[in-house]
């Protein structure tokens, strides 16, 4: 198991990644990294995701491809041209506008294939726990709602038969009243006992100390430096030193008061993760595939990674040591299937 | 251990008490059964005894209740959860976290118990319940009754002295509900724990519980009614609707009655049987097949086959009880039937027409399907107003097959016809579903598991309206668990496995099967006896005879 702050670290880090480049060369090995690494380490029991990155693939690239085509209209290679009094529309449709939509689409695709195995390879529990302490009934929120998910959309599914049965057909918007209401009422009634539930459990009943007025003081004063500190930075160039001083000064104060509301929550963890070797190596493994996107290193071209179709479509470059670099995401891939023949 | 005084309790915005006037006393260790029909209060008791009423209910209280000492009331339902474990009908509705282990230990992380106590806390449930092996399972790949054992662990992670459940295997299917029960008696034998338990069939309770407590149903004067409380036998003499194998025993007057078919035998075993029924011939059951057919029909989902050439008929008139253990196919197929899933093979008709190709809201014209869950039909403002959306839904709303009105009084719901139907209790929620799919005078009729959660009377009242179908030809064919459901109206059983039929053939095949045998054919084997009604009738002579 790879903790769950080292998969959140994956998943930005693919973010990152997707976000700082526009080689499609990249994006396509960054598809194929995150889609062997949701093979091998999401398991078959693992929590579903509600739309897979394929079938996000196939609406996402075609539909950016086609929105950058009909509305930006730059590029060499004209492939017609729609009449110039079409609002928006109108004028040249290239073949590099629909290549840079495409990519854009590629580029969504890799950060929602990055999310997806994020989601599906953390428990909720973990979920919970990447929240901090002060935020704990948040967390708890993120978990039922998470488990909701799955629970509403059978619900869903159900109704929509049982109306269906009934000689209801969708036709248009009106026609969902049957299957809304249902669900919204089906909805409340698994809130309210849930709810019940959950107070029959005890939840609550060990509440955290009431937060002193001083706390919340502090909160509202580290607020205030820190936006006074912003909108100083911004507005008045010779308080530049000193309104950053006040920012990390508001940041420290909130920090502080987070911590101190997080140690007054009282709850405790059945499972802590043992931070090992393999969360180790996951960790370096993006600090790579972050120091290739994001530092001048020496030997590589980091003109590949801005690559553009405009004005005329070339073949994208590909640097193979940035391409080693982005292989670094692959860690939690091969760290799993090792760990899997050591059993 | 716990002591209603006087308790009466009235929900908000109700002229009437959900609970009157109610006193009782249960000791420590007792395996409690609570009994009634839907509406008597049940579940309120149960909520009485952890203080979620009226914490979460609001509402006026009067009288007393007091649990081990603990005063629920003053006290409220969390500090009560480490005295009184909770545990809903609905296990999944119960869940916060989404794997076994995780979701025990959730109230105890929230609880503050410290990790070193949890983890003995943790393994302990673990174990109580045989959930060990599933420890690490995400709880949506369990079945029913493993899911049941999760929230009974979970309810059971503070150490409570007493565990309350309301109807914990109502949703489940017999051999899920047998597993939840044997855990349940092993809780109250081995470590003394009280339980107290609502369930609607007695039957599989009755044989363990020291206690009964029979609520009967709402007074309609409003005044006030006696909670029955003591020995189950006891209360059993004193109750309308008992199981079959009681029944048999207050009417014939055994003593003490009998709780299991072994007690029964050894008055059976005394009683001259006179008058066996005769077995159906082969040839008496190859009736006129013509109403609906199926022939071969396959299904698979995934490259899994669901359905392996099934094949089918339902006479005019004639209701067909389809069998099997949870996955054998039954919903499938029923859902192929209706349209909702399309069958890779085979053909189905209904009066020679084929319904394959047809569209699920054209198929639904002529065949009625209630699935599991009724509410899922249920949106209008008003009863009344659910029968005339589906006519609407039909273009038949000029011109109905049966008058609205006339269909609510068969259904019993005529008084009710401006109620919200979710309002109502289950038996009637289910009827206002039974009358959205019937209103449009189907010619068959798909019954999915109709008698979850109905008490005896709600069942009573679907087997009538069934009947009177059937004798306007409607044919109907059920998916049920209910081994006694079957024996009180089947006219014929097919017993699916796997997604094959194994067995078709007259209700008396049951007998011969210690799954599906009824109360009735396991006490009289060989007789061809199913209900309290073929057994009196074959024992009257002799009774006859003996005055």
């Amino acid at each position: 198991m790879i903790d769950a702050r080292v998969w959140l670290l994956w998943a930005l880090t693919t973010l990152v990644a997707a976000s700082s480049t526009r080689n499609p060369l990249y994006a396509v090995l960054l598809l194929l990294v995150t889609t062997v690494v949701g093979i091998v380490c999401a398991p078959d029991q693992g929590r579903q995701v509600p739309l897979s990155p394929l079938r996000f693939a196939a609406m996402a690239v075609p539909l950016a491809a086609l929105f950058n085509g009909l509305t930006a209209h730059l590029g060499h290679t004209v492939l017609f041209r729609l009449p110039d009094w079409l609002p928006l529309l109108g004028g040249l449709v290239t073949l590099e506008a629909l290549v840079f939509g495409a990519t854009n689409g590629l580029m969504l695709t890799v950060i929602f294939g990055g999310f997806a195995v994020f989601n599906q390879v953390t428990p909720v529990r973990d979920l919970v726990k990447l929240t901090p302490r002060a935020f704990h009934e948040t967390g708890v929120v993120l978990s039922i709602a998470l488990t909701f998910i799955p629970q509403t959309v059978r619900s869903l599914n159900r109704i929509r038969e049982a109306q269906a049965v009934r000689g209801h057909r969708v036709r248009g918007l009106r026609d969902w009243l049957p299957i809304v209401v249902p669900l919204l009422v089906s909805g409340l009634e698994r809130s309210m006992g849930l709810a019940e539930a959950m107070v029959a459990r005890g939840y609550g009943a060990v509440s955290g100390r009431a937060q002193p007025l001083r706390t919340q003081g502090l909160l509202v004063v580290g607020l205030l430096a820190l936006l006074g500190g912003w909108l100083a930075f911004l507005f008045l160039p010779s308080w530049k030193g000193s309104a950053v001083g006040m920012m990390i000064v508001g940041a420290v104060i909130i920090v502080g008061v987070v911590w101190l509301a997080g140690r007054a929550v009282s709850h405790t963890a059945y499972r802590r993760h043992r931070w090992t070797a393999r969360d180790t190596l996951a960790v370096l493994g993006c600090g790579l595939t972050l120091a290739v996107i994001l530092l001048p290193l020496p030997l590589m071209d980091r003109g590949t990674l801005y690559y553009s179709p405009y004005p005329r479509l070339t073949l994208p470059i590909f640097d193979p040591l940035i391409g080693l670099g982005l292989l670094g995401l692959l860690v939690p891939a091969v760290i799993t299937t090792g760990g899997r023949d050591e059993r | 251990m716990i002591h209603f005084d006087h308790l009466t309790y009235t929900y908000p915005d109700s002229s009437q008490p959900a609970l009157a006037d109610v006193t009782l006393h249960i000791a420590e260790g007792e395996f409690v059964l609570v009994a009634g029909p839907s509406g008597a209060g049940k579940s309120t008791l149960l909520r009485c005894l952890n203080g979620l009423v009226p914490h979460f209910t609001g509402g006026t209280l009067s009288g007393s209740v007091a649990v081990a000492g603990h005063d629920p009331v003053a006290e409220g339902p969390q500090v009560l959860s480490r005295l009184v474990g909770f545990v809903f009908q609905d296990p999944e509705a119960q869940f916060v976290l989404d794997r076994v282990e995780d979701e025990i230990a959730f109230a105890l992380e929230n609880g503050a118990i410290p990790p070193t106590e949890m983890r003995v806390r943790i393994e302990e449930v673990l174990n109580l319940l045989d959930l060990a092996p599933l420890r690490d399972r995400p709880l949506e790949t369990l079945s029913g009754g493993e899911k049941q054992r999760v929230a009974i662990a979970a309810a059971l992670a503070f150490r409570p002295r007493i565990l309350v459940l309301d109807e914990p295997t109502s949703q489940l299917d017999p051999q899920s509900a047998e597993d939840v029960l044997r855990a349940l008696v092993r809780l109250n034998c081995d470590r003394g724990l009280t339980i107290v338990l609502v369930e609607h069939r007695l039957e599989r309770i009755l044989p363990h519980a020291d206690h009964l407590i029979y609520l009967p149903p709402p007074p309609i004067g409003g005044d006030s009614r006696g909670v029955l409380s003591g020995l189950p036998r006891h209360v059993l003499h004193q109750m309308n609707l008992t199981p079959p194998l009681v029944t048999l025993g207050k009417e014939l007057g055994w003593k003490p009655l009998p709780f299991t078919v072994k007690e029964g035998h050894r008055f059976a075993a005394k009683s001259q049987i006179l008058n066996p029924k005769p077995q159906v011939s082969e040839k008496q059951s190859v009736i006129r097949y013509s109403l609906f057919v199926i022939r071969n029909l396959h299904f698979a989902y995934d490259q899994e086959d669901i359905l392996r050439g099934i094949n089918l008929e339902v006479a005019p008139g004639e209701l067909v009880a389809l069998m099997g253990r949870n996955g054998s196919g039954k919903t499938t197929l029923l859902k192929c039937i209706v349209g909702l899933l399309r069958p890779q093979q085979g053909e189905i008709t209904l009066e020679s027409e084929s319904l394959i190709k047809q569209e699920t809201a054209s198929i639904c014209q002529s065949v009625g399907y209630l699935p599991q869950e009724p509410d899922d039909l249920l949106f209008a403002d008003t009863v009344a107003e659910e029968l005339v959306v589906t006519l609407r839904n039909h273009g038949l709303l000029d011109s109905p097959p049966i008058a609205p009105a006339d269909l609510l009084a068969r259904l019993g719901l005529s008084s009710l016809a401006a109620s919200y139907p979710r309002d109502l209790s289950v038996g009637q929620r289910q009827r206002v579903a039974l009358g959205a799919v019937t209103v449009t005078r189907p010619r068959l009729l798909l019954l999915d598991e109709p008698t979850r959660g109905l008490d005896y009377f709600a069942k009573r009242e679907l087997v009538r309206l069934l009947r009177e179908w059937q004798a306007e030809g409607v044919g109907v064919l059920l998916v049920t668990h209910d081994v006694e459901l079957v024996a009180q109206a089947a006219d014929r059983v097919v017993l699916l496995s796997q997604g094959e039929v194994f067995a078709d053939g007259s209700p008396e095949m049951l007998t011969a099967s210690p799954l599906f045998a009824p109360q009735v054919a396991r006490l009289f084997p060989g007789t061809g006896w199913l209900t309290v009604e073929d057994a009196l009738a074959g024992l009257n002579v002799e009774v006859e005879d003996a005055n």
